[in-house]
């Protein structure tokens, strides 16, 4: 629900109440001030005719006015207060039906006692009530009509400025600056302010993040180059010791697996970084393709047949992650794929699988894609290949799923989120 | 062959200062960003070898301060950074190519001597080793005027050799320089052993004297006098 909505349903509502509450209690104020009005002409009536008889012991002759009339009647009980009553009755002056006020009281001329009923219509004073009780309840109607066009327009205009920041801030990545423009309500002026300070501070955390990563990345691969060097250069030594050799090879194949390390490591953390961020349509058909080519080989000497099938529309993608994903999936089939094994490509409209003989049963689904995940501990590899396959796709707003069927392992990545 | 060696770790700087000058180039080392600009304004070379960090300034100022003098050396960029940006950042200033660190000089000195061929290709595309001559520029190879029919691979190896002669290479060398570092390579290298093989029996076969030796099966080595 947007805040105007909720806003306006509160309010529309607490007004219909109010409104309500209010007209209530306008409509039986109006009605005891008119009726009081109707009583107060009534007991003139009554004095006057107390008085006349007070002075002449005699009932005065009636004249009854259109809206107005007097009964006389004889009681045998004297009431000693005077009363006022509604009552529907037959007018006889207008001739018909109508209400009326009245006022009964009892008084004694000459040795009789007499009921005397004063009697006004009230029709007046009920055409008044409904007239003002009318225009209330037009003049609320309109009110609350105003109201919420106003609200509606006003609302949406003012809310105009906090949806561009809104759209600002869905279109801001870590390391370019949040462009807001300078606002002259005092909230949102606040608000964009915030949010300014906000993508400085994340910028700059942005920025040292990525200048540390890449000082560790030279500071590690420096010495790790110097280890290389002095190994080759002792390589030339080894010639005549087998040992020496071996011991070489072995501090060699360590380098190699550390920097190798470090790469995925920091390709992972530019991953979570966000730092790629250039994009580009990719045949990923090609990709393949060419990476199966510079593989033939290997694939070869290991007698495993690989098949290419489907068509597959080009993506908007990362050219060098499009690379590296291919190129890790591949290389761990090529690696887990037994010798004389199967991997198939198969690539749909919006998937590709790579699917490849299994050794053993399932992988652990859970855990496949974690960092340093290998079903074989001794393996050798990095165990960081399909947690970079992860990242990328997260990074690149696809996904990658693991399956386990018919005996192959099926790694599935899915376009359908991407555009 | 003139090179210029750019880097602040004194000891990779050695190294590579030895291992070249052991292929046969005439090195000059430098350590700073002044230092690498004051040699670079004075004497030209066939080759810098360049890192991109480097204390005074950053080695991609310098590749720019040399481009607009037009100076016509080749330029390697040897950096830590495996970063794509920088990569294309180094190649579009107008670097030849771009080695990340850590590698090995093989493959250094390889990667130099394709630069090398590519800037002087008319007077050297003919490299002589011993009993074989290999045009660079048709990349064919011939023994006692016979041409031997080698297969891309084979052809790569060769070069490989010829180049980090009397130099022992290992399998890791060899497969990185045959097939990059990103492929996942089998436990075992055997498939090398294959090509060494088929190179060695194509070039007997054509009367070569066999001049690769495996040293304890863990590596080569081309014999050239």
């Amino acid at each position: 629900m947007k805040l105007f909505a909720k806003y306006n349903r509160v309010n529309i509502a607490a007004t219909i109440c109010v409104f309500i509450i209010g007209s209530t209690g306008f409509y039986f104020v109006l009605q005891y001030v008119l009726t009081r009005q109707l009583d107060e002409t009534l007991r003139v009536e009554q004095q006057e005719i107390t008085a006349f008889v007070k002075q002449r012991d005699t009932l005065p002759v009636i004249e009854n006015a259109k809206d107005q009339w007097i009964e006389v009647r004889p009681v045998a009980e004297m009431t000693k207060k005077a009363s006022f009553r509604n009552a529907n009755i037959y007018n006889p002056q207008e001739q018909e039906e109508e209400t009326v006020r009245q006022l009964v009281f009892t008084i004694k001329a000459a040795g009789k006692q007499y009921e005397i009923i004063v009697s006004k219509s009230a029709t007046e004073t009920e055409y008044l009530l409904k007239l003002i009780i009318g225009i209330a309840v037009m003049m609320i109607a309109l009110v609350l009509v105003f109201n919420y066009i106003i609200n509606r327009t006003l609302i949406r205009r003012i809310w105009q400025p906090f949806y561009r920041t809104i759209d600002a801030i869905k279109g801001y990545h870590a390391g370019e600056s949040l462009q807001l423009p300078q606002e002259k309500i005092d909230e949102l002026r606040l608000l964009n302010q915030s949010l300014h300070q906000m993508s400085e501070q994340i910028n700059q955390d942005y920025q040292t993040l990525k200048t540390f990563t890449e000082n560790a990345s030279h500071e590690m691969q420096t010495p790790l180059s110097v280890i290389r060097s002095k190994t080759e250069a002792l390589f030339q030594y080894a010639e005549r010791d087998e040992k020496l050799m071996q011991h070489l090879l072995t501090v060699e194949d360590a380098t190699q697996k550390l920097a190798r390390l470090h790469h995925s490591l920091l390709l992972l953390t530019k991953l979570k970084n966000r730092q790629f961020s250039t994009t580009d349509l990719i045949d990923f058909k090609e990709v393949i393709q060419k990476k199966i080519r510079e593989r033939q080989e290997l694939f070869e000497s290991k007698k495993i047949t690989v098949s290419l099938n489907g068509d597959i529309t080009e993506k908007i993608f990362h050219p060098h992650l499009a690379d590296i994903i291919v190129s890790n999936l591949l290389s761990n089939a090529l690696r887990y794929t037994p010798a004389g094994g199967s991997i198939n490509i198969l690539q749909e409209e919006k998937a590709i699988s790579f699917q490849n003989t299994a050794v053993n049963g399932s992988l652990d689904v859970t855990r496949i894609f974690h960092r340093f995940y290998k079903a074989d501990q001794s393996a050798e590899g990095t165990g960081l290949g399909l947690a970079i396959v992860d990242e990328i796709c997260s990074a690149s707003g696809c996904k990658v799923v693991y399956r386990f069927h018919d005996l192959k392992h099926i790694f599935t990545i899915d376009f359908n989120m991407l555009t | 062959m003139k090179l210029l060696i750019v880097e602040d770790e004194s000891s990779l700087n050695q190294g590579m200062t030895e291992f070249l000058s052991a292929s046969g180039y005439i090195c000059e080392s430098v350590g700073n960003y002044r230092d690498a600009l004051e040699k670079i304004d004075l004497f030209s070379y066939d080759c810098i070898i360049l890192d991109i960090m480097l204390p005074g300034g950053s080695g991609l100022a310098l590749l720019k301060h040399l481009k607009n003098d037009r100076k016509e050396d080749g330029v390697i960029i040897i950096s830590a950074k495996d970063a794509v940006e920088d990569r294309v950042l180094g190649i579009d200033l107008g670097a030849d190519d771009y080695l990340t660190k850590p590698f090995h000089f093989s493959e250094l000195a390889a990667r130099i001597a394709a630069i090398l061929r590519r800037r002087n290709f008319k007077g050297q595309s003919i490299i002589n080793a011993g009993d074989m001559q290999i045009d660079t520029s048709g990349m064919t190879v011939t023994v006692q005027g016979d041409t031997v029919e080698l297969t891309q691979k084979e052809y790569q190896l060769l070069l490989f050799f010829v180049i980090n002669k009397n130099k022992v290479l290992t399998k890791n060398a060899i497969a990185q320089h045959l097939w990059g570092d990103d492929m996942g390579f089998p436990d075992s290298y055997d498939f090398i052993y294959a090509h060494i093989k088929n190179l060695r029996k194509k070039l007997t076969a054509a009367g070569c004297t066999d001049y690769i030796r495996s040293i304890y099966g863990q590596g080569y080595k081309m014999q050239l006098a």
